[in-house]
């Protein structure tokens, strides 16, 4: 093992021999924390030129944030900057993503979607909560739900974000705990508004009037949202695969050509 | 009136059909000189689906009673590609004109045969006008609207798509066709009676219940008046022995079935003329590869929109006047 390690590493570490020693301290610090062999030299092929004491260093910092060995080298490669973070700016961020509900169990679940949750601007994720607390009046406890359930969010534009809200919110009538508990901001846009409004020109899906009425039973957002389209054609849309097809492409063409004429009338 | 009632599981694909965008078929022009138009439609992947159908094993039952020359192109099932506009030939005449499909099959029912001398009694703005001409077979053709604007858009139409000569046999006018004392009686061979109707693509808004809120409300109360009292001028018009095709583009059986049966009684009773309804059905088998249709139907055939072949609603039906 040590062999394989001490291979990975650039020149310039290897070039005092004496670290020899130091290194297998490392290693074994790496083993006990619970890194499989083949995690450890996973861990030492990442940017080869990264002194190996700062891996041990960010490696005991994240398992301290609640990850194991497997999410620790997930987040570190597809967050390779992660490695390069100091440990006091390891523990601010911890720090901040348990105020926004973000720790022990969740942290794991939530890296797995969106491994740049450490490197991400701080500033990044305050608008983001900031727009679902101002913009779209969730509940903090609500804006603690998404990000757990939903922490894609945190890489998307605020805009968007707003915009798929208000969709949902005014154009289905679906209220905030219901965005909430189905999982809505992780389900791409196209997807939900095909179906949705494919539902809604079969007389399936209606808007609820001012007294949140409507003369047709919609069906919940999580069953539109999750649920396979063959599932969702049988059980909600009740037509064929050759239907939902053309209408996609023909709803794309629609939307398109309504963005041309926006763009047009914005010229003139 | 509640489609969903109506046409029960078909409705849904109805109405997401009839709020979506429409589809087109190019009716060639034959009088134009291009010569490569057809190569033109052939190179975009689209075919003549009334020759498919003559052709294909529906068509094998024998010659259907069609009106002849008539070629439309339409792009295959599922489809959504679109028709470019066409083209002027060296002297200005256009190689094809867009139109629903379906809206030639009430003028391939009407099954004009050489010589013959058509009325078309709401003519304007002259689709199916310009589709009787392709059979070059009406001796002459009289083509009547009550809208004066709509028959400027029909001299346009014949000016963009017939030579001079061809206009020749042609007479177009501004009259009330529903007015049965001028009308021409016992004449035609053959009469186009395309009534004015709801149309149900621009009606069908977000609740059913309040399908028709859109339209005015005086107007659609008169609307079936005056649908039966255009097919009994129709009938009027036509000679003994003669055909006479009744077609809307609504869905609605007040205005489809119900007013072909009230018209025949009317004739029966008001001017003693026995008409009997033509059976149609093998319209149904021949075009089903183009077309979905509704088989339920009373009387006539009705082409329900579906997003695979978004075109329609069309209704027809074919009467023919009793020899005595
Ligand atoms: C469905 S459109 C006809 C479309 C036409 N056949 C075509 O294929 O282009 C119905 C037409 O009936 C006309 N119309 C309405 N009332 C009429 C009347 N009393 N007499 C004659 N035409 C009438 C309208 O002006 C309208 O142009």
């Amino acid at each position: 093992l040590l062999e394989a390690v001490w291979l990975s590493l650039a020149p310039e570490h290897t070039r005092d021999k004496t670290g020899n020693l130091a290194l297998g301290n490392l290693v074994q610090s790496l083993l006990d924390m619970g890194f499989s062999h083949t995690q450890v030299v996973q861990l030492f092929n990442l940017q080869p030129r990264l002194a190996p004491q700062q891996r041990l260093a960010v490696a005991s910092e994240l398992m301290l944030l609640g990850l194991y060995p497997n999410s620790v080298l997930h987040v570190l490669q597809r967050s390779p900057n992660v490695l390069r973070m100091s440990v006091k700016q390891l523990k601010d961020r911890g720090e901040r993503l348990r105020q926004l509900g973000l720790s022990e169990g969740h942290l794991k679940h939530v890296v797995s979607r969106c491994p740049p949750i450490f490197t991400l601007p701080g500033k990044k994720i305050d608008a983001t909560v900031r727009l679902f607390k101002e913009k779209c009046l969730f509940t903090m406890d609500q804006v603690m739900e998404i990000l757990r359930s939903c922490p894609n969010v945190l890489l998307k534009e605020p805009s968007d974000l707003e915009y798929k809200f208000q969709y949902a919110f005014f154009r289905m009538g679906v209220k905030h705990k219901d965005v909430v508990k189905s999982g809505f901001f992780r389900a791409p846009f196209t997807v939900i508004r095909s179906r949705h409004v494919f539902l809604e020109r079969r007389g399936l899906y209606q808007t609820p009037d001012k007294k949140g009425q409507t003369q047709v039973i919609n069906a919940k957002l999580k069953e539109i949202i999750w649920l396979s389209d063959k599932d969702f054609l049988a059980q909600l849309a009740c037509a064929s695969l050759e239907e939902y097809d053309v209408f996609k492409k023909l709803l794309a063409r629609e939307e398109e050509e309504e963005e041309e004429e926006d763009r047009d009338s914005e010229d003139e | 009136m509640n489609y969903g009632m109506q046409f029960g599981p078909l409705w849904p694909s109805a109405r997401v059909s009839l709020l979506s965008e429409p589809k087109y078929g190019a009716l060639v022009n034959n009088f134009s000189w291009g010569g490569d138009v057809v190569r033109d439609l052939q190179g975009l992947r689209a075919a003549d689906f009334i020759y498919a159908a003559q052709n294909g094993p529906a068509g094998a039952e024998g010659p259907a009673p069609l009106s002849p020359n008539i070629q439309c192109y339409t792009f295959p099932k599922g489809d959504i590609c679109r028709f470019p506009p066409a083209r002027p030939d060296t002297v200005g005449i256009l190689g094809y004109y867009l139109m629903d499909a379906a809206s030639l099959l009430p003028v391939l029912a009407l099954n004009v045969q050489p010589g013959q001398l058509v009325l078309d009694l709401c003519a304007a703005p002259g689709g199916k006008t310009l589709a009787l001409l392709q059979t070059g077979c009406c001796r002459h053709l009289t083509a009547k609207d009550i809208s004066v604007s709509r028959i400027k858009r029909l001299h346009g139409i014949l000016h963009s798509y017939l030579p001079k000569a061809a206009r020749d046999n042609v007479s177009v006018s501004v009259e009330d066709g529903s007015n049965w004392e001028q009308v021409e009686r016992d004449v035609f061979d053959r009469v186009l009676v395309d009534v004015p109707c709801t149309t149900d693509r621009h009606s069908v808004m977000e609740h059913d219940n309040n399908l028709f809120t859109r339209v005015r409300k005086k107007e659609r109360q008169q609307l079936p008046m005056l649908q039966m009292q255009l097919l009994v001028a129709g009938i009027l018009a036509a000679k003994p022995g003669g055909e006479v095709v009744y077609s809307t583009c609504t869905l609605s059986q007040l205005q489809n079935e119900y007013i072909v049966e009230s018209a025949i009684k009317m004739a029966e009773t008001q001017f003693s003329i026995d008409v009997h309804v033509e059976d149609l059905s093998c319209f149904r088998r021949l075009f089903q590869d183009t077309f979905s249709f509704y088989a339920e139907c009373r009387v006539g055939e009705l082409v329900l929109p579906h997003l695979t072949a978004n075109f329609g609603p069309t209704y027809f039906c074919k009467l023919r006047r009793a020899q005595h």
